[in-house]
């Protein structure tokens, strides 16, 4: 035994000592209430959706002759198919909803200010990644709906004042959905995306690492010294709890809601409802509320402020000191975000 | 929380991840064991369908029953599902808060099984019903019943009879393989069929008048014509244009894959005298072989059924005419012409190069011909030859075409053609009457070509020597030289009596120009 660990040290000289001081990062006390323990969930999750994403790609065939079957192969045939593909589903949504839940904490209790705007933009681009994910991954099932979906999604791109019809073409891989949009969007979705977000996530931890987590003080804490504790084993435990939790959860969701199939994809037949995944509702329901160049103005616009959010926010501070603007600004767009959601959720067209 | 309670709190947990993990495997056993017809199927009945299940599992348990079965029990497609119909629809009403139709069309099954759809609509099978200018059609309303309805000649005793219904035969005979025109009873004592309702492409009706005269029961259901419904014929003329009956295949209401797959199935229309599939397939190498192996290497029950991949060891019509293969990528067609190369139901032969319109092309002119096809008779054969290949060498098959072809050729050219040209002879010189039937040698060509002929084609295309030669070309010889040629020198004769001498000494022409040839030459020597 002793030579073995001998041939490793040689090798990997890291010393038990240097492995304490990497994971035992001092944690905020404030992180031993439990809601404040979720900001791992996204990567949790993340993690959940590569390793069956890649069971997934064994079988996944993209070309419009083959995708459908071989989705249908998956949850039909393949033993625990149904299961791997329920799985990587139910992680998609608790993951969109995760990143947008943690995104919200950090709005309201101000942690993107400075000095962790830099943070905040790599988090914003983390969502926009994430969305991005969740609609190409949609689109491969080449059902019905999700094949209209993308095909709208693809007519929204080209309404982009300017870059339109680059974006579209880059989309699609041409000007309509063709025999290379499936592919293109595959690689999207299994490599593109996926080992974009692993380099910000990586980026994203070292960020927090630097800088320390944001600490809060509540009423009922001594006040005075920040006091911490942990990482390993306390708050390792607490996450390892809200890791099972999640694993029974998926489990759960797989087994009673699992993954189905609507009718195959056919080009020439729009349905005569199409709607995309519940986290474009918002999207979608704006877009109908204006012109589309109007509504893709302004939602981009929406996004680049919300990007710039740590600046815009550090100007209004500086120019009203005693207001809670950004408390009030974020409220109303958590209820717009809600009730447009609602809205789309509640009618047919 | 302390480490400890944490401790306790993840130790919990991960025996409740493991007992999730073992549900997880527990169903997948399951599904196997369903799959593999160890256990009964999980039956989701919809809410939607709920109460009509529990209803007619008292009052129709058969229904319940063969449903309960079926892979839409399994996957949760109910009763409303594939029965439900719009207000507007011509044959909807109300049942119970349901809006409902009794007759499923196959635009109804479209709405799941779109692709299947398209495939039948452009298939022969489909257009099945459209026999009425055909001399099948005019044997069974004219010759075998009567068009209009007629008087009893004498009582029949226990029932009081007071018209006798011409059609009978033909609503119970050629229209339940054939495919009825479904009617529904107009207020004025007529029908109401497709052609008054005229339904739009997605089978709304658009004529409202139609829809107003259709008669309707005490309960405000329209009231179904008994001479065409019930009825599953294959090409059914549906109240809503769509063509044919997904049942004709797929009996309801447990819509067996298995039963699809067996002979069986396509012997209720594909047997008998005129075009006897069902028994030439069953005296076929490929028959015997399915006789004996069917319960122990076919896997009829299997999700799957690719030949070559889920069982090889005989196939049966549907494989060779629609089920999918190693060699196709497993494609299933629900259009059985698709692999077909000769049709063999006309008096003469034909290859089927097909239009854009999936007719087969008549046309001579090799230029023209080409033109037309979108779909040749080569392609169709490359299909069925990678159907073959899968068990035969090529050299196996292409020897086996040469030896169909050269037959389909032989029939065409010594007897077909020769016996179109006779009885043509015989129109054109006056020397038949306008009706058919009227006249022996009519009844004697029918049975040459659509009885002895069909049963000699597709004994060959199918394997079957005894239906090949003793049922087949035997007799059309037997038909040919004993009674068609001796019949026409008779009619010739006849008219030569009554000074139509023009006449009879144009058809002998043609019966002695025809005998002159060297394949007829055996009768001088």
């Amino acid at each position: 035994m002793g030579s073995v660990s001998g041939w490793l040290g040689e090798r990997i000289p890291l010393r038990g000592a240097e492995l304490r001081e990497l994971t035992n990062e001092p944690v905020p006390y404030h992180l031993k209430r439990w809601w404040w323990c979720l900001g791992g969930t996204p990567a949790y999750l993340f993690v959940v959706q590569i390793v069956t994403g890649i069971l997934l790609a064994f079988y996944y065939k993209a070309a419009p002759e083959t995708a459908y079957e071989s989705v249908r192969y998956i949850t039909e045939e393949a033993a625990f198919g149904w299961f791997i593909r329920s799985l990587h589903k139910w992680a998609a949504q608790l993951m969109i909803a995760a990143v947008v839940l943690h995104q919200m904490r950090v709005y309201f209790t101000g942690a993107y200010r400075k000095p962790r705007e830099i943070n905040w933009m790599v988090g914003m681009t983390l969502l926009v990644c994430t969305l991005l994910t969740g609609f190409t991954g949609y689109s491969l099932v080449y059902e019905q709906l999700s094949y209209w979906g993308a095909t709208v999604g693809a007519n929204i791109t080209d309404s982009v004042p300017l870059a339109g019809g680059f974006l579209k073409s880059l989309l699609l891989g041409g000007d309509g959905y063709n025999d290379h949009t499936l592919s293109r969007f595959y690689i999207l979705h299994a490599a593109v995306l996926p080992v974009s977000m692993l380099l910000l996530l990586m980026v994203h931890i070292t960020l927090i690492r630097l800088q320390g987590v944001t600490e809060f003080k509540f009423k009922d804490e001594p006040q005075g010294e920040s006091r911490t504790f942990s990482f390993f084993p306390d708050h390792f435990y607490t996450e390892l709890i809200i890791g099972l939790s999640l694993m029974i959860l998926l489990a759960f969701l797989a087994t009673v809601l699992p993954a189905t199939m609507g009718p195959k994809a056919d080009p020439l037949t729009t349905p005569e409802v199409i709607k995309p995944e519940w986290f474009f509702y918002v999207a979608f329901r704006w877009l109908k509320l204006f012109s589309e160049t109007a509504a893709i103005l302004s939602m981009g616009f929406v996004l680049f402020v919300m990007f710039l959010w740590p600046f815009v926010d550090g100007w209004i501070r500086r120019r009203w000191p005693a207001s809670e603007a950004s408390v009030w600004i974020g409220i109303g767009g958590v209820l717009a975000i809600i009730g447009l959601t609602v809205w789309e959720a509640a009618v047919a067209h | 929380m302390s480490l400890d309670t944490k401790r306790i709190v993840i130790a919990l947990l991960s025996a409740a991840f493991v007992l999730s993990l073992l549900f997880v495997q527990w169903m997948e056993v399951s599904r196997r064991r369903e799959e593999a017809g160890l256990s009964e199927p999980h039956v989701a009945v919809p809410a939607s369908s709920e109460n009509c299940v529990a209803c007619h599992a008292q009052v129709t348990p058969g229904v319940v029953d063969h449903w309960n079965g079926s892979t839409h029990a399994e996957k949760g497609v109910g009763c409303t599902e594939c029965h439900r119909a719009d207000p507007g629809d011509a044959d909807a009403f109300d049942h119970y808060g349901q809006v409902i139709a009794a007759v499923v069309t196959p635009l109804d099954c479209a709405a799941c099984h779109r692709d299947v759809f398209d495939e039948f609509e452009r298939s022969h099978h489909a257009k099945g019903g459209n026999i009425l200018a055909s001399l099948d059609n005019r044997l069974a309303e004219t010759i075998e019943g009567n068009r209009a309805p007629f008087d009893p000649h004498s009582p029949t005793p226990g029932m009081g009879v007071s018209q006798v219904n011409g059609m009978a035969s033909v609503a119970i005979g050629c229209l339940q393989c054939h495919g009825s025109k479904v009617a529904l009873h107009a207020t004025d004592g007529g029908k109401i069929t497709v052609d008054e309702l005229k339904p739009g492409p997605d089978g709304k009706p658009t004529d409202l008048q139609a829809l107003g005269r259709i008669r309707k029961d005490a309960n405000g259901k329209p009231v179904l014509h008994p001479d065409t419904w019930p009825n599953t014929g294959i090409g059914r003329i549906n109240l809503d244009g769509s063509l044919g009956s997904c049942s004709a295949c797929h009996s309801r209401h447990d819509f067996s894959p298995r039963r699809a797959r067996q002979p069986e199935n396509c012997g209720k229309c594909h047997l008998g005298p005129d075009h006897p599939q069902k028994e030439i397939y069953e005296e076929s190498k490929h028959g015997v072989a399915y006789r004996d192996l069917r319960e122990t290497s076919m896997h009829l029950d299997a999700d799957s059924w690719v030949l070559g991949r889920d069982y090889s060891a005989a196939p049966t019509c549907a494989t060779c005419h629609m089920s999918g293969n190693v060699r196709n990528g497993g494609r299933i067609t629900h259009d059985p012409g698709e692999r077909i190369s000769w049709t063999n139901r006309p008096p003469v032969s034909l290859l089927m190069d097909t239009d854009v319109n999936h007719a087969v092309i008549r046309e001579a002119d090799p230029a023209r011909r080409a033109a037309l096809t979108t779909d040749s008779w080569q392609d169709k054969r490359n299909r069925m030859r990678e159907v073959c290949s899968v068990c035969h060498t090529s050299d196996y098959v292409n020897n086996f075409y040469k030896q169909y072809d050269d037959f389909v050729v032989l029939y065409n050219e010594k007897f077909a053609k020769p016996g179109q040209d006779i009885i043509g002879a015989l129109r054109a010189n006056g020397l038949l009457t306008a009706p058919d039937f009227d006249e022996e040698i009519e009844w004697t060509w029918y049975y040459l070509w659509h009885h002895e002929g069909r049963r000699a084609r597709h004994g060959a295309s199918m394997m079957a020597p005894d239906y090949a030669h003793w049922h087949g070309m035997f007799e059309v010889a037997e038909r040919f030289y004993q009674e068609l040629i001796p019949q026409a020198r008779e009619l010739a004769r006849r008219a030569a009596d009554e000074g139509r001498n023009r006449e009879a000494a144009a058809v002998t022409a043609v019966i002695d120009g025809i005998l002159a040839r060297p394949e007829h030459q055996w009768q001088g020597q």
